[in-house]
C-alpha cells in the first residue's frame, strides 16, 4: 500500500493545483491572456514553502486518518465469525460448496447447501441470492428484501458458538465458528482498499494544493468513488453473510455516492469562466434532483430504486456531456474535449452495464455474477479516470494508452456480460467472442483515436529544421526580434489559439494550467545579454483540441537549445571571419602599403607617381573596408567631403557639396568602397583633365533611390568620344556592382555632368 | 606655396629628429622638412625607437624634462621595427618639441590614440610633396588637421566624461582599465576636461565634413577663431589623456 505522504514537487503541485473538469480555471473570455493564470505559474518560488506549512500537516493528518480507518475496518471484518469455505451459485440458483479445507467439510464439495442451524435452535434457509454482494445492484425490490432477510437469518445463526450445515439430501455437518483473521480477508479486499485509499489521498492533495470550487468538486467526486471502492472492498469478503449493520447502510450509501458524484461532475462541467449571473445557482440546480433521489432511495420511498438510480446517474452524465459540448463551442479548451471523450466512454459503459443487468433477469445465476463483477470493473475504471485527471498533462503518452486499454477492457467485459445475459451463450464462447470483438475495435480504432488525440503534426521535421536555422540567422542580425521569431516558430509548431510575449522570466520550458498553457523562456542570446527576461506564452495547443504535455515541453526545450547553439555557432563563424579579414587587411596595408610607398617615392615621372598614389589609396580603401563591417552614410559622407575638399582645394578647384538623405542607412563594405572609389575617381578625372574652377556634387538618397551628380565647369565636351580608360571603366564597373547606371553628359554651356543612379540601394547588399 | 616658416631665432641651426625605418621615406621626409622651413636645419635620422631614444637622450625609457639642446621638431613613424611610435610619444610627453606622427594609416583608430599620446598633428605619407610641405607648415603654425572621423572620436571622448579611459579603450581594445591613480582628480570634470559650447559646435561641424572656412561662415566668427578652438581642443585632449595615454602606450605595443 503506497500513499504519497511526501508533498509533490512545485511543478506537480501547479498542475494538481488547478484541476478542472471542463474549463480553464478562472479565465475571462475577453482578455487575450489572463494574467491571473500566468502569474502563479510564472513565479511560484513561494509555493514550496507554503506547501511545507499547514497544508502538508493537514495532508499527513488526512493520510493517517485514511490508514487508521482502513485498518479499523480490516480488524472489524477479521473479527467476524467465519466458516472456512468458499461458496458459489449453482445452476438452479442454489448455493454450492466450491472449496473447503476442513476434512469433514471437504467431502461435501459440489453439494448444494440448504440451510444453517445453530446450537440455540436458530435456522437460516438460504439460496443463491445470499451470495449477491451488494443490495445496490439487485435489480428488483422484492429480491432486495429477500436478500436482506436471508442475511438477517445468517447473522442470527452465526451469533452462536457452532453451526450445523444442512446439505441437499439431508446430510449435515457440524462446524465450530471462529473469528476470520486478517489473513482470510482475501486479495480483492486489500486491492480495492488500496485503490480507495489512493483515490482518497489524491483527492486530498488536489484540494489542499489549491482550495477552489472546482477542486472541491473534484474532491467530492473522488471521495464518493473512494467510498464506493471501500464498500466494494468490504463486500468482497462476503461468504455466507455480511455484517448486518453494513448491509443496511450499503444501499443508501452507494446510492448517495453515485448520485453525488454525478451532481459534482455536472456542476464542474458548468462553464465557470463566464461569471454570468445565475450560472452558479443553475449549477446548484443539478444537486437538487440528485440529493432528492438519494434521500428517497435511502428511506425506501421509491419502488424500483435500482431503475431510478441508473436513470438518475445516466441523466446526470448526459447533462455533463451536453454542458461540456456547449462550453467547448463557446470557448474551445482542450480540457473540455478530453473530458468529453472520457465522459462518452464512461456513460456508454454505464448504460451498457445497466442494460445487461436488466436483461439478465431470466437467468438469476448469470445476473448475480454480472451484478458482482460488472459494477466492480466499471467503478475501477471510473476511479482510475479520476486518478488520472490531475496528471493529465504530465504525460499524454501514458494517459492515451491507459485510457485506450481501460476503455477496451471495459467494453470487452461489458460485451462478455451482455452476450452471457442476452444471448445465453456459454461462458467460454461469450468471452472469446467479446475478446475478438474488442480487439478488433481496438486495432481498428487505435490509429484513428491517436490521430484525434495527437492532431496531425503541423510542421514536418525537415521544415522545422530549416525554419530553425533561418531563424538563427535572422536572430543574429536582429537580436531584438528574437522573441517575435521564436513565437512565430512555436506558433507553427503547436498551432495554439493564443501566443503572447510577456516580460517575465521563466525557469525552463514549463507546462501550466492543466496543460492548457506552455511557457517558453526566450533564451538570452549571445550579444544581446542585457535584454529583459522575456517569455513566450502559448495557450490551447492545436486550436484548443490538444493539451500541452511534458513531451511538448521537452521538444520546445530542445528547440531552444538548438537555437542557442545555432546562434552561437554563427556568431563564432562571423567573429572568425572578421578576425581573419582584419588580419588580411593589416597584412596588406603593412606590407604592400610600405612597398607601394617606396615605389611612389622612387617614381620616375609625376604620372607614375600619381598612378602609384592612386593604387595606394585604393589599397587603403580596400583594407579599411575589410576592417570595418559597415559605415553609416552620414559618417562616410563627412569623410568624402573632407577628402574631396582637401584634394580639390590643393588643385585650386572650388567644391559645391549638397547632400541629403531621408534615412541614415548603414552602408555595407561593398557599397562604401564602391561609392568612395567612384567619387574619388570622378574627382580625379576633373582635376586631371577638366581644367575646371568649380565642381558641384549632389548626393541624394530618397526612398532607397540614390542619385549622385558631379558637375564641373571645365573644358570637357562630347563625352561619347572619350577614350574609356581605366578610370571611367572602373566607375562603370563599380556602379554596375551596386545595381545602378552611370552616364556622362554635357552640362550647359561648359563642363560635363556625370550622373549615377541606383534605384534600389538596399537591394544588393 | 607658403613662405618658409621660421622655427627659432635666426642664425642658429635648429634640430629636427626624423624617426622612420624606410630609408627612401626618410630621405623624402627630410626633403619635406628642408623645403618647409627657411632656417638652418640639422636633421637627425633614426631607423628605430632605440636609436631615437639614444639621440634624444632618454636612457632606458627614463623620462627627462629637457636635454641641454633639445630637438624642436620630431617626426615619428607609427610602425617601427622595434615597437610603436606611440611609445616614444608617450615618453616624450613633457618634451618641448613639436611632435608629428607620419603614417600610412589615415583612420581614426590609429591616429586618435597618437593624438592622445601628445602628437601635435599627423602627416599622411602618401600625400604629394607639396601637400605635405603645406600640412607640416600648418601644424607648426598651430593649425593641426582634424578629419571628420577624428572629430567624431573627440566628441565621443569628451562626452563620455572627459579624462575617462573610455575614449581610449573604444572601440578596439575593450575593458582596458588604468590601475594607476589619476593625477588630475576624478570627481567633477575640470575645465581642461570639458569642451566649451563653442568648441563642441566646431567639433560637430568638423565631424560632418565642413572645412574651417565653412564653419567660420556658419558660426559667424573669424577663420582664426575657429582655428583657435581647434588648437584648444587639441590641448585639452592632450592634457586630459596624457596619463592614460602613457599607460596605454606602454601596455600595448600597437593599437
Amino acid at each position: 500500500m503506497d500513499h504519497p505522504s511526501s508533498p509533490p514537487s512545485p511543478a506537480a503541485s501547479s498542475v494538481l493545483g488547478s484541476v478542472a473538469f471542463g474549463e480553464p480555471s478562472g479565465t475571462s473570455a475577453e482578455s487575450s491572456l489572463d494574467s491571473g493564470l500566468i502569474d502563479p505559474t510564472l513565479g511560484d518560488d513561494g509555493r514550496l514553502s507554503r506547501w511545507m506549512g499547514w497544508r502538508l500537516r493537514l495532508l499527513v493528518v488526512a493520510a493517517l486518518v485514511g490508514c487508521v480507518a482502513l485498518l479499523a475496518t480490516a480488524r472489524w471484518l477479521a473479527a467476524q465469525p467465519h466458516i472456512p469455505a468458499d461458496w458459489r451459485v449453482g445452476a438452479q440458483g442454489e448455493i454450492e460448496l466450491a472449496r473447503a479445507d476442513d476434512p469433514p467439510l471437504k467431502a461435501f464439495e459440489g453439494k448444494a447447501l440448504v440451510g444453517l442451524l445453530n446450537d440455540s435452535g436458530q435456522v437460516a434457509i438460504l439460496d443463491g441470492l445470499a451470495l449477491q454482494r451488494s443490495p445496490r445492484w439487485i435489480v428488483r425490490d422484492a429480491q432486495r428484501e429477500r436478500h436482506l432477510d436471508q442475511h438477517q437469518q445468517v447473522a442470527a445463526v452465526m451469533g452462536g458458538n457452532s453451526v450445523r450445515l444442512f446439505f441437499l439430501g439431508g446430510r449435515q455437518v457440524e462446524m465450530a465458528l471462529q473469528p476470520r483473521g486478517l489473513a482470510q480477508l482475501g486479495a480483492m479486499f486489500w486491492l480495492l482498499s488500496a485503490m480507495s485509499l489512493t483515490l482518497y489521498l489524491v483527492a486530498m492533495v488536489v484540494l489542499l494544493a489549491k482550495p477552489s470550487m472546482r477542486n472541491l468538486l473534484y474532491t467530492v467526486a473522488s471521495l464518493c468513488q473512494a467510498g464506493n471502492l471501500a464498500c466494494m472492498a468490504v463486500e468482497s469478503t462476503l461468504q455466507l453473510g455480511l455484517p448486518l449493520g453494513f448491509l443496511r447502510a450499503d444501499l443508501p450509501l452507494r446510492l448517495a455516492f453515485d448520485l453525488v458524484t454525478g451532481a459534482a461532475v455536472v456542476h464542474a462541467a458548468f462553464p465557470a469562466g463566464r461569471r454570468r449571473p445565475g450560472t452558479h445557482s443553475r449549477a446548484w440546480m443539478a444537486w437538487a434532483p440528485a440529493l432528492l433521489l438519494a434521500v428517497l432511495g435511502a428511506v425506501g420511498a421509491l419502488s424500483g430504486v435500482w431503475w431510478w438510480a441508473q436513470a438518475g446517474v445516466t441523466a446526470l452524465g448526459l447533462a455533463a456531456l451536453g454542458l461540456l459540448t456547449w462550453s467547448y463551442r463557446r470557448e474551445p479548451h482542450p480540457f473540455a474535449t478530453v473530458m468529453r471523450r472520457f465522459g462518452v466512454m464512461t456513460i456508454s459503459t454505464w448504460v451498457l452495464l445497466s442494460i445487461a443487468l436488466a436483461a439478465g433477469h431470466r437467468l438469476p445465476a448469470v445476473q448475480q455474477q454480472l451484478a458482482n463483477i460488472g459494477p466492480a470493473i466499471w467503478y475501477l475504471f471510473f476511479a482510475s479516470l479520476l486518478l488520472l485527471i490531475p496528471f493529465m498533462s504530465k504525460s499524454q503518452q501514458v494517459m492515451r494508452e491507459f485510457s485506450l486499454l481501460a476503455a477496451v477492457s471495459t467494453i470487452a467485459t461489458s460485451l462478455d456480460l451482455l452476450f452471457v445475459a442476452v444471448f445465453s451463450l456459454g461462458q467460454f464462447a461469450s468471452v472469446t467472442l467479446a475478446l475478438f470483438l474488442s480487439l478488433g475495435i481496438y486495432s481498428g480504432a487505435r490509429q484513428w483515436i491517436l490521430n484525434q488525440l495527437l492532431g496531425s503534426s503541423v510542421l514536418t521535421t525537415e521544415r522545422m529544421f530549416e525554419k530553425l536555422y533561418r531563424m538563427a540567422r535572422e536572430v543574429e542580425t536582429h537580436p531584438e526580434r528574437a522573441s517575435e521569431l521564436l513565437m512565430q516558430l512555436l506558433r507553427e509548431l503547436f498551432d495554439p489559439m493564443e501566443a503572447v510575449v510577456v516580460e517575465k522570466a521563466t525557469r525552463g520550458v514549463r507546462v501550466a494550467g492543466d496543460g492548457s498553457t506552455l511557457l517558453v523562456p526566450v533564451p538570452q542570446l549571445p550579444g544581446h545579454a542585457d535584454a529583459l527576461p522575456v517569455s513566450v506564452v502559448l495557450r490551447f495547443a492545436h486550436r484548443g483540441r490538444r493539451l500541452f504535455t511534458s513531451e511538448d515541453a521537452r521538444l520546445a526545450e530542445r528547440i531552444l537549445e538548438q537555437l542557442r547553439r545555432a546562434v552561437a555557432f554563427d556568431k563564432a563563424v562571423e567573429q572568425g571571419r572578421s578576425e581573419e579579414r582584419l588580419r588580411i587587411a593589416q597584412d596588406l596595408h603593412d606590407d604592400i602599403g610600405a612597398r607601394l610607398l617606396t615605389l611612389m617615392y622612387k617614381a620616375q615621372s609625376p604620372e607614375m607617381e600619381e598612378y602609384v598614389r592612386h593604387t595606394l589609396q585604393d589599397l587603403k580603401t580596400l583594407t579599411r573596408g575589410l576592417a570595418a563591417p559597415n559605415h553609416p552614410l552620414s559618417h562616410a559622407a563627412a569623410e568624402w567631403k573632407a577628402d574631396l575638399t582637401q584634394r580639390l582645394n590643393a588643385a585650386h578647384i572650388e567644391l559645391g557639396w549638397n547632400l541629403s538623405f531621408d534615412r541614415d542607412v548603414s552602408l555595407t563594405v561593398v557599397q562604401w568602397s564602391a561609392l568612395t572609389r567612384v567619387m574619388r575617381e570622378l574627382a580625379s578625372n576633373v582635376i586631371a583633365h577638366a581644367n575646371a574652377r568649380r565642381v558641384d556634387i549632389e548626393f541624394h538618397l530618397l526612398q532607397d533611390r540614390l542619385e549622385l551628380t558631379i558637375t564641373d565647369n571645365g573644358s570637357g565636351r562630347n563625352p561619347q568620344a572619350w577614350a574609356h580608360g581605366l578610370g571611367l571603366g572602373g566607375v562603370r564597373k563599380r556602379v554596375k556592382q551596386l545595381g545602378g547606371e552611370v552616364e556622362w553628359k554635357e552640362a550647359g554651356p561648359v563642363g560635363i555632368r556625370c550622373r549615377v543612379t541606383i534605384r534600389q540601394l538596399s537591394e544588393r547588399r | 606655396m607658403q613662405a618658409a616658416q621660421t622655427l627659432t631665432r635666426p642664425g642658429m641651426a635648429i634640430k629636427v629628429l626624423i624617426v622612420e625605418d624606410n630609408p627612401v621615406a626618410r630621405s623624402f621626409l627630410c626633403r619635406v622638412v628642408r623645403e618647409s622651413f627657411s632656417d638652418t636645419i640639422a636633421i637627425t635620422e633614426a631607423g628605430d625607437l632605440e636609436s631615437a631614444r639614444r639621440h634624444i637622450g632618454l636612457p632606458d625609457k627614463q623620462k627627462v624634462e629637457a636635454a641641454t639642446d633639445p630637438f624642436k621638431l620630431i617626426l615619428v613613424d607609427l610602425e617601427l621595427p622595434d615597437g610603436n611610435g606611440m611609445e616614444l610619444l608617450a615618453e616624450l610627453a613633457r618634451y618641448p618639441a613639436t611632435k608629428i606622427v607620419t603614417t600610412l594609416y589615415s583612420d581614426d583608430d590609429h591616429l586618435f590614440p597618437a593624438l592622445q599620446c601628445g602628437a601635435d598633428g599627423y602627416l599622411l605619407k602618401e600625400d604629394r610633396f607639396e601637400v605635405l610641405v603645406e600640412e607640416l607648415q600648418k601644424i607648426v603654425r598651430g593649425q593641426p588637421p582634424l578629419s571628420p572621423a577624428i572629430a567624431r572620436r573627440l566628441l565621443g571622448h569628451f562626452r563620455q566624461g572627459a579624462g575617462g579611459v573610455s575614449g581610449l579603450s573604444e572601440p578596439g581594445s575593450s575593458g582596458f582599465q588604468s590601475s594607476r591613480p589619476m593625477p588630475l582628480g576624478r570627481g567633477a570634470p575640470l575645465d581642461h576636461e570639458r569642451l566649451t559650447p563653442r568648441e563642441s559646435e566646431v567639433l560637430t561641424y568638423l565631424s560632418k565634413g565642413f572645412t574651417i572656412k565653412e564653419i567660420a561662415n556658419l558660426m559667424g566668427i573669424k577663420w582664426f577663431t575657429v582655428n583657435d578652438h581647434i588648437k584648444s581642443i587639441y590641448k585639452k585632449l592632450n592634457v586630459s589623456s596624457r596619463a592614460e595615454a602613457a599607460v596605454l602606450a606602454s601596455k600595448q605595443g600597437l593599437v
